[in-house]
């Protein structure tokens, strides 16, 4: 087989499903199978720490199951391994540790997959779409499990709400992309809480009290904290492995980019160096996490493999610095704990705004960092905890007024 | 997409990269054909031998279904930053850039399943 850019992506991705799965039986042994069983049948609205649910081993069984399903399908639809496509697998992985399955994820693509039939398209063309819109998978989960109804009739409920989900999500997630203009990287964090909104209005009227859900794992592993570190050693090391010195400097060039959606980094750079970009914003993110003094539960740690992913599609350390000193500046400012869930969460997931300061400055960054955690501290009850990517959808939110702004200031300002 | 749009999109990214470099002369110039269309478009500025290999590798990308299909609804269209000359490169069958004493021109040929190059007079690749 030819070591090809391709390979070498897809090999680390399988070889990260893969220890996934054997981790979970080395830390729980067998009880990782029960601790998976227990992870499908909770209603997974944010935030619900699958380590609390089912255990270390289960959450990271599920977490490699989501995996493989999204690895499948790319090697199905004939897609290639490149950015998006990474920074969906890692995606998708993390979030199996808090809210995403296997079964709650599956709806949402088939619904994807009708629409694009619909137009003549194939799944192909809305791989992207399908994969990261399974944001909305504990929509699925609470129709089934939290409605009230008979459970066949809440599980066929649930398929059927789902399916329509992902089949209006294509045509939402252009039109998102317009709001922003690509300067928020997870457009379909907007999409789906825009979505959200909808189906969580629809759901309250219906009588489901949407009580707040936090299970969040506290400390007492060993393991857990070298988790991200390890994986993003690997990450530089297969970088430099694969494209030698070529890595460092095609590193060096990533952060010369804006990052605006889309940047593949691996076309317009290297594998190497966006490997080994991944695997630097993986140390830094994990950094901050120790520096704060927070958990390393699974929403952070689901969070850290995001921006890892993100890391070969738009994000990087120059872009990203200004928009999570915004975050910090905020919470400090407002007496909120850094270590705190949704503060810490913040600070990781707001470098979806870094194509904001990638292209307009670092004075616009902060601005929008501090703006963000502001948001995101209020979009999550809005939806109901069923948008998984609430910080896209606050991001996206926060994308758009500084576009809005900055896009009425260039129009009207006469050049001539 | 409708063809109309779809021509419209085209040409305000490829305007929107030329322009940025205020040329004092631009000349769109379209043939249609039933399947497919060829855009050529004229400046007169001189650009640099390292911008016109940026563009021609932009230009030349390899095909991103996944991303044309989604991400390639900004052609043309979200224009605030800098144009992106991938996000057509994703979508062409064919281009060609060329510099002259008098400036650029680049060729771009769009079309279907069923787009006959044939009739487009493509140069063939050696």
């Amino acid at each position: 087989m030819e070591f090809s850019k391709s390979n070498i992506i897809s090999f680390f991705l399988i070889f990260m499903i893969l220890l996934f799965a054997v981790t979970a039986f080395v830390v729980d042994g067998r009880d990782a199978l029960s601790g998976l069983g227990a992870v499908q049948h909770n209603p997974a609205r944010l935030i619900n720490d699958f380590f609390e649910i089912g255990g270390i081993g289960g959450a990271l069984l599920n977490a490699a199951a989501s995996g493989l399903v999204a690895l499948v399908l790319i090697y199905v639809c004939g897609v290639s391994f490149s950015g998006p496509t990474f920074a969906a697998v890692f995606t998708i992985m993390g979030f199996g540790l808090f809210g995403k399955t296997p079964l709650n994820i599956l709806p949402i693509i088939l619904g994807v997959y009708l629409s694009a039939r619909l137009v003549g398209k194939g799944l192909r063309d809305y791989l992207i779409i399908a994969l990261f819109g399974t944001a909305l998978g504990p929509l699925i989960s609470v129709i089934a499990l939290e409605s009230g109804l008979p459970l066949w009739l809440g599980i066929t409920a649930g398929v059927v709400s789902g399916t329509a989900a992902g089949f209006i999500l294509p045509s939402l997630a252009v039109a998102m992309l317009h709001m922003h203009q690509g300067y928020s990287l997870y457009n379909m964090g907007l999409t789906c809480g825009f979505l959200g909104l909808f189906a969580a209005s629809l759901l309250k009227a219906a009588g489901l009290p949407f009580d707040k859900a936090l299970a969040w794992h506290e400390g007492g592993s060993t393991f857990l904290p070298l988790l991200i570190p390890l994986v993003s050693l690997l990450l530089i090391g297969t970088g430099i492995i694969h494209s030698g010195k070529k890595a460092i400097s095609d590193f060096v060039n990533i952060q010369k980019h804006p990052g605006r959606l889309p940047s593949d980094f691996v076309d317009m750079e290297g594998t190497g160096g966006a490997l080994v970009n991944a695997g630097v914003i993986g140390l830094a993110g994990s950094a901050i996490v120790y520096f704060t003094g927070s958990d390393f539960s699974g929403p952070v740690i689901g969070g850290l493999m995001t921006i890892m992913g993100f890391a070969t599609f738009g994000t990087n350390l120059r872009n990203s610095w200004s928009v999570v000193l915004g975050v910090i500046v905020c919470a400090l400012l407002f007496s909120m704990k850094l270590s705190d869930p949704g503060v810490i969460l913040a600070i990781i997931f707001c470098t979806t705004l870094g194509p904001l300061a990638g292209q307009f400055g670092y004075l616009t960054g902060f601005l929008a960092g501090f703006l963000h955690l502001v948001m995101v501290s209020q979009t999550g009850s809005w939806q109901g905890g069923m948008n998984l990517y609430n910080n896209g959808f606050a991001g996206g939110l926060t994308a758009s007024i500084f576009i809005a702004v900055i896009q009425w200031y260039r129009n009207n300002k006469s050049d001539m | 997409m409708k063809r109309k749009d779809l021509i419209l999109n085209l040409i305000g990214e490829i305007s929107n990269y030329l322009l940025d470099e205020n040329p004092m002369r631009l000349v769109v110039s379209l043939h249609q054909e039933e399947d497919g269309l060829h855009l050529c478009i004229l400046d007169d500025n001189k650009h640099t031998e390292e911008e016109v290999e940026t563009m021609r590798k932009a230009l030349n990308s390899r095909k991103r279904p996944e991303l044309a299909e989604y991400y390639g609804a900004m052609t043309g269209h979200d224009m605030l930053g800098s144009a992106r000359l991938d996000l057509l490169g994703w979508q062409i069958k064919h281009s060609d850039v060329t510099q002259s004493d008098s400036g650029i021109k680049i060729d771009l040929w769009f079309g279907g399943e069923r787009f006959q190059s044939d009739k487009f007079t493509i140069p063939d690749k050696e």
